[in-house]
This record gives structure tokens, C-alpha cells and sequence, in this order.
């Protein structure tokens, strides 16, 4: 699925995150719980019940009273793949599901490679696939599994999904959202995401083919998902108007993400994989 | 407007429904999958806010294709309009090119409307059909003969000019056209011309003759005659002003001696040609040339300006050949100017032979009286007892004023005229006096002894002498010429070169062929320009004599009143030469076919319009 020397190009790699999260287990990324490390985070007092062999008894002899000398807590982070497997998604040329699919294994290994805990969960209308919880290198090879064998079809019902899942999970984290966006609720979906800590980076894949189209003549153009088809009488001045009309509703997801603190990633499946997470992600302050 | 073939209609009515189909068949459109119509149908919605341009604009290529089948259907059926043309396959053009076609009353002038008629004419010709060109107005020219080439006609018509010279006479051009016509049926005669043309009345015209008025008004008013008499101690010049239009003018005449203006006449012109205005005034002897003109502009111009050429101090050389006659010695000296068998005079330009014919003849123009034996210009067969004088036309100018009814004569020769000759005088039949040109002398023959009547005794006598003398050496010693009259100057013959500076400033001259001398004569005929023609002759590199002669316009060419119909007999028993119903037909397919080569050209270009368009944005770049 991805090139050996990618990947040990990938091992360099580790995933920005702006806060500290939670996590299950015993982890590298800074917590916000208070645990065992070797960084001094805080005092408390001392309630019944903790465990005496905290309490500082330095500070003891000083204040007369037991207080607790707490650390910083190092855990695991939860990253969150979610892929779009619509069916818009199995089209183009590149083709941006393989894109997606090549993407979000990469940074998962980014992770992985990192002792972090990867969820994938796929959206789309087929029975819900998710890999949930793989950790370690060694979880490398599930993940690469799952990724080959995510089968794309049926509408999106990208805001609904989102919501579903945004629900279930347990501990957030880092979010990738890679998707076409093609959907006429691209806004709620967004939003969803928002209503739990999580910190959303959306990867907008688009095909050469959507972003240039390359049409001339009388076109009636179906829709992959099934939706309304189009009458077209394509000319420059009808395409000119498209790429104009393109450029404007990316900007406004732009907009709309920046707005929500998300961090947006606009993609061309022209771009391999490669450059984009080595060069692109980097400037991007996605990946380090 | 009609069509010629309108079963060509027809085809629009299968080709159109064709086409529509073909187009609504094309538009089943060709499916593609895309990932999302998402986008597609914000773009959609923008365009569907002004859906009825768009939906004209795409249909635009079938409405190009229909209006380009339309235009060929409607070619095709050969549309005309009906005008005043002609319908002939052969058809022979008499065009008028005399110095009346010069009026602007038809801007730019009527010569060049009569040209834009004639190409009309050429452009009605149908398919196969051939034209004769034939221009009347000074000597008569065929520039194109039953041509079918209609470059060649165009180019013959375009290259057309005005003639100075000589009347109007259809005469000569009308027995051609009859000669031409007979030889093909289908043959019409078309005469675009103003109609001051003197017509003949004995030719019958075996096709139809139409007639193209040109020209639309008759107000010009002229300079109708000049002269400069040279008296014993001061000259008098005769300046003659005429009104030939239906109105009264008042115009300013001024006189120029040598340049200089003299004087100035405001005259009053009556419409009428009996009240013309004279002007008779003393000018002094030394004075060389004189120009009258009028002040203004009227629609012929050419008429407005005349010049006279002093002949003070001149004098005519005759040379008269007879056994004695003191009548004619008499005569010929109460004229001013001349001087008879003069020693000292190198070349005589007129030669008098009274009776008895010499062996040859000198150069120059020649004057019988009373020939005893034929010459190689006419034959002498017998004699006339008593004949009765009667002029065959009082127009004439050698025989103005003059009236020869009272005149009695003994006995006549019975002359024999050659082709060359005008007889004005006849007495049954025989010519008593005639006139002519034949081998570039004119000729004059008097067909009785001036001993043998009583014509010496009349007043007529020294009048006939005198228009005679002016037939032969116009001008006296030379001053006047009529455009196109040969000037022919007797020369010594020691004379090595003459030049010529023409009204324009340009140059002819004899060593460049441009004048000829034969026979003891300069010849020049190219004077069909107005103005002064100033002659040096030459011996040997010095200049030996000068001489100059005013060409003025011919007054004949001044009334330019345009003639609604012209009356000439046709073998179908009309007249009128009018066109009475429209039967030309101005075929417009050409245009329509062009106008399909652009619409074709457009159709092309919208087709192409995405191509077009990148081909700019790559040249923008």
C-alpha cells in the first residue's frame, strides 16, 4: 500500500497537536490528567484514600499538613481517520478514494509509529466499517488491511454519519476528515464535528477532472450518487463560470473551517501522496 | 421584386425540416459520470437566470444554418427587380460623349452617369449575350465590338472620355447600329446620351431602339462667340454671350487682354437665343490674345471661357491661279488682311484656280471656280444650261446671310461630287456648290464662271467670298480652330522642327511625331483640349516664327436641354425610343450568394468559438 522507503520516511514524522489529550493507556503525548512522569506538574491536598507514597514530605515538615506532589500525566493520543467511501469518492484520476485511502494510512503509521491509538471509520452507506483501537507498529498491519479493503458506494450522508460517530467516541483527538465534500450538507457535517474536543483537520480531496473539467459539447452529466442529472452545453464560457464557481465554494469551506478552528487542507489528487504528507502537511503544521 | 424560378423555393421546404431534424437528433446529448452534479448545478442555476438568450444562443449555429439555407434557396431562385433595361442579347450602346455631357447637373457630370448607365446595361446582359460600343461626339469610335467579355465592356466604358469636337451626329453611328442589328435577331439599340443630338430620319433600325435620358436641367448660359477683327489701326473684339436656359441669369463678363483684366460687363441674359448679349468693343493694336470669361459657375462650365488670338498686322497668302479675273481680284481685296500672290510669302494656305486646272496642285487648302476638267476630287461630265440656284441647307455657316435665289447663271459644269463633298448649293440634282475635306485639305468647288452670272453684282458676292476664305484658312491668318479641327500651318520649307504648347503646359512637338510635316504642312490633331495653342517653328535650333490659335467650345454643344424621347424609326413601325414598360431585370443572386459566404463564414467562427477563444487566452499569454 505504501512504499518502504515512504514509510521509513514516515517513521521521522509525529503529529502536531495544539492541546493536550486524554487518553487510555500510557502513552508519549502530554495529558491533562495528572499521572506518573517525571515532570512536576502541581500540589494538592491530601484526601483519604490517596496513595501516601505521593505526598510530599518535605512540604510536610514545612506546613504541617499532607499535600500530594502530582505529575504530568503521559498517555496515548486517539487519532481519528474518517474516510468518506461514497461513491463520488471512487471517481477521478487519480483516483481520490485510493488517494484518501493511501493518505489516511499514512498518517495513521504516522501515529502508529508514534504509540499512538488509530480509529478508522469509513462513511459511507454500506454496513458501518471501522477498525477501532489499533496501536503500536505492529498495529500497522491491520490498519494497511482495512485500508485496502474499504469498498466505496452509495450516497454520502456525511452530516449523519459524523454526528453518529462524533457521539460514540469515547476519548478525542486529532480528527482527519478526508472527504470530497460533495454534499449538500458539508456545513452540519462540519459542525458536528465541532461539538466535541476534537481537533478537525479536513483534508477536501478533489480530482483533477472536478477541478478542470475538460468538457466540450452537449453533455447530460449523471451523478455518481444517483443524484439529478445536468444538461450541459459545455463551452469555455460555461466552464470558465464552473472553475469560478469551484474557487468560490472552496474558499468558503476554507472560511468555514477557519472559523471553527479546523484546519483545512486543500488537495489535488494530482499531487502524490508523498509530497503532500512530506512537504505540504509539513508546511501545513499538520504533520513535524 | 419576382423570382425567375420560384419551383427553387421548394428545396427550402425539404432542406429546412432536414436540418431542424439533424439538429434535434444531435441534441440527444452524450452521457458522462461525474462525482457530484453538486457544483454543476450552481453554475446551471447562474445560466438558467437569463435562459431565453441563452437558450437563442445556443441554438444560434441552427439559426445560422437555416438563414445560410434560406439565402441559397432564395439565389437560387433567381430574385430580380424589374428596372428600365434592356432584354436583347445583342445589344449595341450608342453613347453620347459630346462636350454637353460635361454639365454637372447630374453630379459628378452626365458623362459619368451615362458610364453608370451603360455598366447597369452591361450588367442586365444575360448569359452569353454580347455588346457593341459605340461613342458619338467628335469622330466616331468602336472601342468594343460584339464583345461578350464583360471585363473588356467595363474596362471600354470606364475608359471613355470627353470629346471636344464635332457635334452630336448620330447619323453615321445609328447606320452602324442598323448595320449590326440586322445581323442577329435579338438585337437592341440602347442610346444613352442627353439628347442634343442631330438625328437622321432616313435609317430604319431593324430592332428596338430604347433611349436613357440623361441629364435634368437646361440652365447654362455660354460665351456664344469671340472675336478679335483686326481693323487698320486698333482691333475690335465681338464677344457674344447666350442664354440657353428657360430662365433669366444675370452673369458678369470680364474681358482679359494678355492676362490683364480690361473690363468688366454685367449683363442681363434673357431666355431666349435672339436676345443674346453682344459686346463690341475697341481694343488696342498691340494687344496679342484675349480671354472672356464668366464670372461664376453654371452647369457647363466649358462655355464660360473663350479666347481670341489677335491677327493684327497678319496677313492671309493667297495665291490665286487665273487667266484674269477682276471680279475675284476685287473681291478678295475689299477682305481685310489679305494679301494675293504675295513674292515674299513662303507657302500660301489657300489657293485659288479660276477655270483652268493645273497640272498639280499646291499645298494647302483649295478653291475651284468654274473647273474645265475633272480632278482626282471630282469629275467634270458635261455642262448646265440656266440652272436655278437652291440651298440644300440655310444652317450651314459658309452660306450665312447669304441668299443666291436672285442669282442667275449662263451655264454651269455638271460636276460629279466625290464621297468627301457636302453639296449646299444644287440645281436639279447637280451640285453648284460643295464643300469638303479629303486628304487633309479642304476643298471648296464653285461649279460656274464667275463671268458666266451675275453673282459678282449682288451683295452676296463678297459675303460667300468672304465665309468661303473663312471655310478654307479659318481665322483669317489663323487665330480660331473648333476642338478637334486639324491645325494645319503651311511651312517654308527650310522649317526643321515645330513645337506645340498646348492649354496645359504641355509639349508636342514634331521631332517626337506629335505634329507631322508633309507636304510643305504642319499637321496637329490633337486639339481637342480648350484654350491657347501657342506653335513655334524652328530652323535649325532658332526660333523663325510663332503662331497661336484659340481653341474654343463649340456653341453647338451649348444648349443642353435634355430631351425626354428621341424620334427615330424603328422596322416595327415605332417612333418613340422611351422606354414604355420595364423590362430589365437587375438579378440580385450575386449579393444573396455573398451574403451567404458570410453568413457561412459566421456560422464557422461560432462553431470554432472555444478554439477561438484559446487560441487568444494562448495569445495572451
Amino acid at each position: 500500500m505504501l512504499d518502504p522507503s515512504f514509510l521509513r520516511k514516515l517513521d521521522r514524522l509525529s503529529l502536531i497537536t495544539r492541546r493536550a489529550m486524554r487518553g487510555e493507556l500510557q502513552g508519549e503525548r502530554r495529558s491533562p490528567r495528572r499521572g506518573a512522569s517525571v515532570e512536576f506538574a502541581d500540589f494538592r491536598p491530601y484526601a483519604s484514600g490517596d496513595d501516601i507514597r505521593q505526598i510530599d514530605w518535605n512540604l510536610y515538615a514545612r506546613a504541617e499538613r499532607f499535600y500530594l506532589k502530582l505529575f504530568v500525566a503521559e498517555e496515548e493520543l486517539n487519532l481519528h481517520l474518517l474516510i468518506d467511501t461514497s461513491a463520488s469518492m471512487d471517481w477521478g484520476e487519480p483516483n481520490k478514494l485510493r488517494y484518501a485511502q493511501q493518505l489516511a494510512a499514512a498518517l495513521g503509521y504516522i501515529a502508529l509509529s508514534n504509540l499512538d491509538r488509530v480509529s478508522v471509520h469509513a462513511i459511507g452507506t454500506g454496513s458501518a466499517q471501522s477498525l477501532s483501537g489499533v496501536r503500536g507498529k505492529r498495529g500497522a498491519i491491520p490498519l494497511f488491511n482495512f485500508m485496502q479493503n474499504l469498498q466505496a458506494g452509495g450516497t454520502t450522508q456525511l452530516a449523519q454519519r459524523c454526528r453518529q460517530y462524533v457521539m460514540n467516541v469515547r476519548n478525542p483527538g486529532p480528527l482527519l476528515l478526508c472527504s470530497d465534500l460533495l454534499d449538500p450538507n458539508w456545513r452540519e457535517a462540519l459542525t458536528a464535528l465541532t461539538t466535541r474536543p476534537f481537533e478537525v483537520t479536513v483534508m477536501h480531496i478533489l480530482a483533477p477532472q472536478e477541478l478542470n473539467p475538460e468538457l466540450e459539447g452537449e453533455f447530460k452529466l449523471n451523478d455518481a450518487e444517483g443524484g439529478p442529472s445536468i444538461e450541459v452545453s459545455a463551452d469555455s464560457s460555461l466552464l470558465e463560470r464552473y472553475r469560478a464557481n469551484l474557487a468560490a465554494w472552496q474558499r468558503e469551506v476554507e472560511s468555514y473551517c477557519n472559523g471553527r478552528n479546523m484546519t483545512y487542507v486543500a488537495i489535488d489528487t494530482a499531487l502524490p501522496v508523498e509530497e503532500l504528507v512530506i512537504s505540504q502537511l509539513r508546511s501545513r503544521r499538520v504533520v513535524r | 421584386m419576382s423570382l425567375i424560378s420560384p419551383l427553387a423555393l421548394l428545396a427550402a421546404a425539404i432542406i429546412g425540416p432536414i436540418i431542424v431534424a439533424m439538429y434535434l437528433l444531435k441534441l440527444r446529448r452524450e452521457e458522462r459520470t461525474v462525482s457530484s452534479t453538486f457544483l454543476w448545478q450552481q453554475v446551471i442555476r447562474d445560466v438558467e437566470a437569463n435562459a431565453p438568450w441563452q437558450k437563442l444562443r445556443y441554438n444560434l449555429l441552427l439559426l445560422l444554418q437555416i438563414l445560410l439555407m434560406l439565402l441559397l434557396v432564395f439565389a437560387l431562385a433567381r430574385p430580380f427587380f424589374a428596372t428600365q433595361g434592356i432584354s436583347g442579347r445583342n445589344l449595341i450602346i450608342i453613347l453620347d460623349r459630346s462636350a454637353s455631357m460635361a454639365a454637372s447637373d447630374t453630379p459628378p457630370s452626365r458623362l459619368d452617369t451615362a458610364k453608370a448607365t451603360a455598366l447597369q446595361l452591361i450588367d442586365q446582359l444575360p448569359d452569353g449575350g454580347r455588346a457593341t460600343l459605340i461613342l458619338v461626339g467628335g469622330t466616331l469610335e468602336v472601342p468594343a465590338a460584339a464583345s461578350g467579355d464583360r471585363r473588356e465592356l467595363r474596362a471600354a466604358i470606364q475608359a471613355v472620355a470627353l470629346a471636344n469636337g464635332g457635334g452630336s451626329d448620330l447619323a453615321q453611328a445609328l447606320s452602324l447600329a442598323a448595320a449590326l442589328a440586322a445581323r442577329d435577331e435579338q438585337s437592341e439599340v440602347a442610346i444613352i446620351s442627353d439628347g442634343n443630338l442631330s438625328l437622321p430620319n432616313d435609317i430604319r433600325v431593324p430592332a428596338r431602339v430604347s433611349y436613357f435620358p440623361i441629364g435634368n436641367s437646361s440652365e447654362n448660359s455660354g460665351i456664344s462667340a469671340i472675336a478679335l477683327e483686326a481693323g487698320q489701326n486698333s482691333q475690335t473684339l465681338f464677344v457674344q454671350v447666350s442664354n440657353y436656359g428657360s430662365q433669366a441669369v444675370e452673369r458678369r463678363l470680364n474681358l482679359y487682354l494678355d492676362g490683364a483684366l480690361f473690363n468688366a460687363y454685367t449683363l442681363n441674359l434673357a431666355p431666349d437665343l435672339n436676345q443674346s448679349q453682344n459686346i463690341v468693343v475697341d481694343v488696342p493694336p498691340t494687344v496679342q490674345q484675349v480671354e472672356a470669361r464668366l464670372a461664376g459657375s453654371d452647369v457647363l462650365p466649358a462655355d464660360d471661357r473663350a479666347f481670341a488670338i489677335s491677327t493684327f498686322g497678319s496677313q492671309l497668302n493667297v495665291r490665286l491661279l487665273s487667266s484674269g479675273n477682276h471680279f475675284l481680284e476685287t473681291g478678295l481685296s475689299l477682305l481685310p488682311n489679305i494679301s494675293l500672290n504675295n513674292p515674299n510669302a513662303s507657302a500660301a494656305p489657300l489657293s485659288i484656280i479660276d477655270g483652268a486646272i493645273p497640272d498639280s496642285f499646291p499645298a494647302g487648302n483649295l478653291l475651284f471656280i468654274g473647273p474645265l476638267r475633272s480632278t482626282d476630287y471630282f469629275s467634270v461630265t458635261g455642262q448646265i444650261d440656266f440652272p436655278s440656284l437652291r440651298a440644300v441647307s440655310n444652317s450651314d455657316p459658309v452660306l450665312k446671310n447669304i441668299s443666291l435665289s436672285e442669282v442667275s447663271v449662263l451655264k454651269a459644269a455638271r460636276i460629279v461630287p466625290g464621297s468627301w463633298a457636302r453639296v449646299l448649293v444644287t440645281s436639279d440634282g447637280a451640285p453648284m456648290l460643295m464643300v469638303g475635306e479629303r486628304d487633309g485639305r479642304r476643298i471648296a468647288v464653285l461649279a460656274f464662271d464667275l463671268h458666266n452670272s451675275d453673282l459678282p453684282l449682288q451683295i452676296a458676292f463678297p459675303l460667300l467670298l468672304s465665309n468661303l476664305i473663312e471655310y478654307l484658312a479659318p481665322g483669317g491668318s489663323g487665330a480660331q480652330l473648333s476642338p478637334s479641327q486639324t491645325l494645319a500651318l503651311p511651312l517654308d520649307p527650310s522649317i526643321t522642327e515645330v513645337r506645340i504648347s498646348r492649354p496645359d503646359r504641355s509639349q508636342a512637338s514634331s521631332g517626337s511625331g506629335a505634329i507631322q510635316i508633309r507636304a510643305g504642312q504642319a499637321i496637329y490633331a490633337d486639339t481637342d483640349m480648350l484654350g491657347i495653342y501657342h506653335l513655334e517653328a524652328l530652323r535649325d535650333g532658332s526660333v523663325v516664327q510663332r503662331r497661336s490659335y484659340a481653341v474654343n467650345a463649340d456653341p453647338q454643344e451649348s444648349p443642353i436641354r435634355p430631351q425626354a424621347d428621341l424620334r427615330i424609326p424603328q422596322t416595327s413601325g415605332a417612333e418613340s425610343t422611351t422606354a414604355r414598360n420595364r423590362d430589365g431585370r437587375q438579378e440580385i443572386w450575386r449579393w444573396l450568394a455573398l451574403a451567404a459566404l458570410i453568413v457561412l463564414v459566421i456560422e464557422w467562427l461560432v462553431y470554432q468559438r472555444n478554439g477561438l477563444v484559446l487560441l487568444r487566452q494562448r495569445w495572451m499569454r
